[in-house]
């Protein structure tokens, strides 16, 4: 296409990708803005009203709730996941892909990690939790993280099987007739070239551990609670905590936000090429 | 299995050296660990454990969940070899699971000797148990302690009531007929009915219906009769009238509407009546969340002429688990016994609780305005009933939820549905080995 | 095990070793544990559990359960529709951004943030955001005259909302894949195509969708067993209702298992659906290989 041509659908286009943006963001700002309501306000559809503190104070820092520890919690639970997810994964999707297996068994191995990604969290829920009690975890964060490690496997296994094939067999081939062992190619060989790859595979479990709920409701408790269960408390029983819940949904996308302006570009590769390789 | 005897030994060990002594202040009492869900009464229970943990030394640690996932620890916790929470708050919809499942410690098993103060409202017998004979009657023992005992009241606009004339609706003619004066969509609907399907939404909304025209879901369940009368004369009359009801005095969408819907359309001014718990009262006359505030008052439930009031009971239980060391198991009696006084149940009320002792409604603060709610109550618990006595109540509900929310939604006409749910409640009953039968 | 002589050997066991044993054991032993369960009745009594055979029992009473006929319906409808609509809508969001010169940066920010957000909160906002009598949606419809939608809470328009909450969650996901496949597409083939004169459809229908094709459907199948598994949004948005509505399998399984805590109707029901998603998954690697010897 022209460079005129473009110019001329350009204003369209933007026009476009605007209300897109717009249909993104309003819901953010105006559940932002029902944090700083009052309930009788927000529920009465008043479009002005007298700004107040009062929810985010109830969530940050009354009794029944723990926001600070939840956020510190999910923190933490990510990271670990992360970080246990690339390395078993990583380990797993060298030796299937890189070492000799029959096709059938990396075959199987890959098929079985599809087919466990596509089953539902819960139904496993009441069985791990029999587990993590009889490997005395109980109440750990270490029994969440044990569990999001074994949800996000299969993805992490899928896709650092796609960039653990592009390593190319020739470095391999050369730095064993060097007389490398495996953890040395791994490490030196391996490591450079699937660094993108492991961030953007690393991006998604983080993300996904962040956001779960099933099964970490199943798994914490008030100590190991994480952000997604703190929030669904807001709306339980006899009536729904409506600015409370606004307030607490506000916090936990400060973070999101902050990521965003921090790192971006990485989000953004580490998506695309995780999925698309 | 030696680690077995050694935990055992300690066990003795540690209870020697927590040997009860008088009075409320046991120091060497380990912290009391209780399971509870964050509802509108959660602030009152708590004020009055900070009360406890001040007055006697001793610790008390809550863990809050949302009100499903308060069922599921607790269902974690006592299924497991080593139970993590000492006192279980039980719901109506869930404490016979407990009991049937034999969770829970009998309170004279831990104390001998130990009574539960006569001025208790002892919620339809249902702290009591026979673990035997499976019933719930003053004739069994004290399993748990009443510590809630929230049931639905009339909620009524006092304000538009003095406008128009109107006197307290009593019966249903009268409620229906002051609905009906006060109905004027869409800015104020005469009833706010809470037809959504959900754990416990449109059956509960319909048993004060159920039971105030004399119907009842099974004949005797105390006597462990589970014969059907769901759908007898009574049981249609009181469907028929609850959705005449909401035809022509109610809210549209009720199908839709959950107590949280139900309470909104009564904090922002759109419904004249709903029948609603006594636990989410307290936002009724909260500034920031009611533009109500003062204009609400509350009744007992209305019925028949000549039938007393019959609030459905979703009330809140306090079990001891079995699987808990003893020392811990008299951790949580000792609060009980402090937690069953008139003086304790006194202060309950005054830091936004429901209390469960008569003396608290006999004090004269029940006489305030901001205590109003303290009389309707009184004149209603007496006659509160338990829907269910059975610990697979929870499948019949679920029947119920489903096949009234259809009702209500207009999918299916009301009498053969009513019969369609019976058939099903009677045949859950006899899969699970009841004695049941039509009626 | 063959550790040995061969460090190699060695080195490609203790590598797999801690997946396989995290897929085994928190993966195959709670299924095999279900499916056994499945044939029992599970109750509990003096704090024991008893298991009641019971057969086939369970498995015999699922088609008659009227929660599961609807959640397995209501999560295909939901899967299909949602997937269908953001592929579309990101397909030509991401064709359009391909387009402009600057600002996509700011709009791929833009899109990232409903990604980020934990779905419960996506719950939690448009639980807000769609309530009859005070959310942003209709007092915006009302200015133009509409009379308020319930959206989540009439039958008719409950499953729709759902759907489309999630096209508003994921369309920015599918954006930025189709996007990166799109920028990822060899320019020379469309400087020739200019060259042959060739306008936006013909491009579109004879280069830029057939070139697409795998990033259209590896976006789509991620997004498909991302959406069959929904559960947070529908927990905080209808809890399946009005009526069955908006049941999803998800929340059925929740329901029988834990709710209900029918330990044995709930694992006949959870191996159900794992039965289910291996005739789907088998469905799915069927198409792909005859696909690829199409191709």
């Amino acid at each position: 296409m022209s460079v005129v041509v473009r110019r001329r659908h350009g204003v369209l286009v933007h026009a476009a990708l605007l209300a897109a943006v717009l249909i993104v963001l309003v819901p953010f700002a105006w559940v932002i803005a029902a944090g700083f309501r009052t309930q009788i306000s927000l529920l009465m559809g008043e479009t002005l009203f007298e700004p107040t503190l009062a929810s985010f104070r109830e969530v940050l820092f009354s009794r029944s709730s723990d926001f600070a520890l939840n956020f510190r919690n999910s923190l933490i639970i990510g990271t670990a996941t992360t970080l246990a997810c690339l390395v078993i994964a990583t380990g797993a999707a060298w030796s299937l892909q890189r070492m000799a297996w029959p096709r059938f068994a990396v075959a199987g191995f890959l098929a079985w990690a599809l087919l466990f990604h596509m089953l539902p969290p819960i139904t496993l829920a009441g069985a791990w939790f029999s587990m993590v009690r009889s490997m005395h975890l109980e109440n750990t964060l270490t029994a969440i993280i044990l569990a999001h490690v074994t949800l996000n496997l299969p993805m992490a296994l899928w896709l650092m099987g796609v960039f653990v094939r592009d390593v190319p067999e020739e470095l391999i081939e050369a730095a064993r007739l060097d007389g490398a062992s495996t953890p040395v190619i791994l490490w030196h060989v391996a490591r450079p070239i699937i660094a993108p790859g492991l961030a953007a595979t690393g991006i998604l479990v983080f993300i996904f551990s962040w956001n779960e709920f099933a099964v970490a409701l199943n798994l914490s408790i008030k100590q190991t609670a994480t952000v997604p269960v703190a929030i669904a408390k807001y709306a339980q029983g006899y009536e729904i905590a409506y600015t409370q819940m606004a307030a607490s949904a506000a916090l936990s996308t400060l973070p999101a936000v902050l990521l965003l302006l921090v790192g971006q570009r990485a989000i953004v590769k580490g998506l695309t090429t995780g999925a698309l390789k | 299995m030696p680690m077995m005897t050694r935990r055992t030994a300690m066990l003795g060990a540690t209870g020697l050296l927590a040997a009860p002594r008088p009075g409320f202040a046991q120091t060497s009492l380990p912290p009391l660990s209780i399971v509870i869900n964050n509802s509108p009464w959660f602030d009152g229970f708590r004020n009055l454990v900070d009360r406890y943990e001040k007055d006697t030394g001793n610790k008390v640690e809550l863990d809050v969940n949302p009100f499903g996932g308060s069922l599921e620890k607790q269902r974690s916790s006592v299924r497991a070899a080593k139970g993590q929470f000492d006192v279980l708050i039980m719901n109506a919809s869930w404490f016979t699971e407990m009991y049937f499942g034999g969770f829970l410690e009998a309170i004279a098993g831990i104390e001998p000797g130990f009574r539960l103060d006569p001025g208790i409202y002892t919620c339809d017998d249902t702290c009591f148990f026979d673990p035997v004979a499976k019933t719930m009657t003053a004739q069994g023992k004290l399993y748990s302690m009443p510590v809630n005992p929230n049931i639905p009241l009339l909620f009524y606009r006092g304000d538009l009531y003095r406008q128009k004339g109107l006197t307290v609706a009593r019966t249903f003619a009268e409620l229906e007929a002051n609905a009906k004066a006060l109905h004027h969509p869409p800015s104020i609907y005469g009833m706010a009915q809470r037809g959504a399907r959900g754990p416990g939404s449109v059956s509960y909304d319909f048993y004060p219906y159920l039971f105030g025209y004399g119907g009842a879901l099974f004949r005797d369940q105390k006597a462990g009769d589970y014969t059907v009368l769901l759908n007898n004369d009574k049981g249609h009359a009181a469907l028929d009238y609850y959705m005449e009801l909401l035809k022509t005095a109610g809210n549209p969408k009720a199908a839709s509407f959950d107590q949280a819907e139900v309470l909104q359309a009564v904090a922002t001014g759109k419904a004249a009546h709903a029948i609603a718990v006594i636990a989410a009262w307290p936002q009724v006359d909260d500034p920031g969340k009611s533009i109500v505030v003062d204009k609400m008052e509350l009744a007992p439930p209305p019925s028949l002429p000549g039938l007393p009031t019959g609030p459905g009971l979703g009330h809140w239980l306090a079990g001891i688990s079995k699987n808990v060391p003893d020392d811990h198991k008299r951790a949580a009696v000792a609060f009980f016994k402090w937690f069953q006084t008139a003086e304790a149940q006194i202060i309950y009320t005054q830091v936004g609780g429901t209390p469960v002792h008569k003396a608290a409604y006999a004090h004269p603060m029940s006489k305030e305005r901001k205590y109003r709610w303290m009389q309707p109550m009184a004149e209603a618990l007496p006659y509160a009933i338990n829907p269910f006595r059975f610990p697979e109540s929870s499948e019949v509900v679920a029947i119920l939820e489903l096949g009234l929310n259809r009702v209500v939604a207009g999918e299916v006409p009301a009498g053969p549905a009513l019969d369609d749910m019976a058939g099903q409640i009677l045949k859950l009953m006899q899969d699970k080995g009841y004695k049941t039968g039509k009626a | 095990m063959a550790a040995g002589r061969q460090g190699e050997a060695g080195w490609r066991w203790g590598l797999l070793t801690p997946a396989l044993a995290l897929m085994l054991g928190l993966g195959l032993l709670p299924i095999l544990n279900l499916l056994a369960m499945s044939f029992f009745d599970v109750v509990w009594k003096d704090g024991q559990s008893r298991w009641n055979p019971v057969g086939v029992a369970n498995y015999a009473a699922i088609p008659a359960d009227p929660l599961f006929g609807a959640g397995i319906t209501n999560t295909l409808v939901f899967a299909l529709a949602s997937v269908i609509l953001q592929m579309g809508l990101a397909f030509f969001l991401a064709l359009a951004c391909s387009r402009i010169q600057w600002g996509r940066t700011l709009y791929r920010m833009a899109f990232i943030l409903p990604l980020l957000v934990p779905g419960i909160v996506i719950g939690a906002i448009w639980k807000l955001f769609l309530n009859p009598d005070f959310g942003l949606l209709d007092q915006i419809l009302g200015q133009f005259g509409v009379d308020p939608i319930d959206w989540l809470g009439d039958g008719q328009t409950a499953l729709f909302s759902v759907v489309m909450v999630d096209v508003w969650h994921w369309t920015p996901f599918c954006f930025l894949l189709l996007l990166a496949g799109i920028e990822a597409l060899p320019r020379d083939i469309y400087e020739s195509a200019g060259i042959d004169g060739a306008g936006f459809w013909q491009e579109l229908a004879w280069i830029t969708l057939p070139l697409m094709a795998p990033t259209l459907a590896v976006t789509a199948v991620f997004r498909f067993i991302v959406a069959f598994k929904v559960f947070d949004e529908v927990y905080l948005l209808t809890g399946g209702g009005p009526g069955t509505a908006t049941e999803v399998i998800s929340f059925t399984l929740y329901q029988r298992f834990f709710t209900e805590d029918r330990a044995g109707f709930g694992a006949a029901m959870s191996i159900a659906v794992i039965f289910l998603v291996c005739l789907m998954l088998v469905v799915a690697l069927g198409a792909r290989s005859r696909l690829g010897r199409a191709a």
